[in-house]
């Protein structure tokens, strides 16, 4: 299973957390690739937030998501990783969008699109986090 | 119904409760009974779904108010 993950709101950060958690806990092979405002949502220091005004109920719902199981950002990208799903970074929007190798998280790759194109073609489910 | 061991995944939402199942089914043996109690709505569709996926089979499910209980025998 393939995603490309292109905006780096909290929304569209935890969406490819939750469907490729679960496939990989099925069994399915996961590549998440992370594109424009995407690349910022696997740096250290991501913590995203919900877009536009409902950036101030950002905490509420962390908390609440919290309290059904889901983990804090950072602690379910690892959760992930451990469960074998694999990140990739584009290399290309990694420099127009000010992220350096350093800032990525241990374990993500840099990928360019036609490296993700063979693993989209090989893969029976694509979906497009936009 | 028989089961070997129990998952308690009550208050827990997607995904929690497939992640949860997968972890657990990898510590029990083949042809083990796994009981599985969750009451997110979700879970209803996710578990048999989860388990066509993997080749577990979903033995039995009963419903109490909102709790779902599945009983899952181990591939």
């Amino acid at each position: 299973m393939c995603m490309v993950v292109s905006e780096g709101t909290f929304d569209k950060a935890y969406m490819p957390l939750i469907m490729g958690q679960t496939a990989a806990a099925s069994g399915t092979e996961v590549h998440v690739f992370y594109t424009f405002f995407g690349t910022k949502l696997v740096t250290k220091k991501a913590n995203p937030k919900l877009p536009g005004m409902y950036r101030l109920f950002t905490g509420m719902f962390r908390n609440r998501m919290q309290k059904v199981g889901i983990a804090g950002y950072q602690e379910f990208l690892k959760q992930c990783q451990e469960l074998g799903v694999n990140f990739y970074a584009c290399s290309t929007t990694m420099s127009l969008m000010g992220v350096k190798n350093e800032d990525l998280l241990p374990g993500v790759k840099l990928l360019g699109a036609a490296a993700f194109l063979k693993l989209a073609s090989e893969s029976q489910t694509t979906l497009f986090i936009g | 119904m028989q089961k070997d061991a129990t998952l308690d995944t009550k208050g827990l939402m997607c995904p929690m409760p497939i992640v949860q199942l997968a972890k657990k089914v990898k510590d029990l043996k083949s042809g083990q009974v796994l009981e599985l109690l969750a009451d997110d709505v979700g879970a209803k569709e996710d578990v048999p779904a989860w388990c066509s996926r993997t080749g577990n089979q979903l033995v039995g499910t009963e419903t109490e108010g909102t709790l779902l209980k599945f009983y899952i025998k181990v591939k």
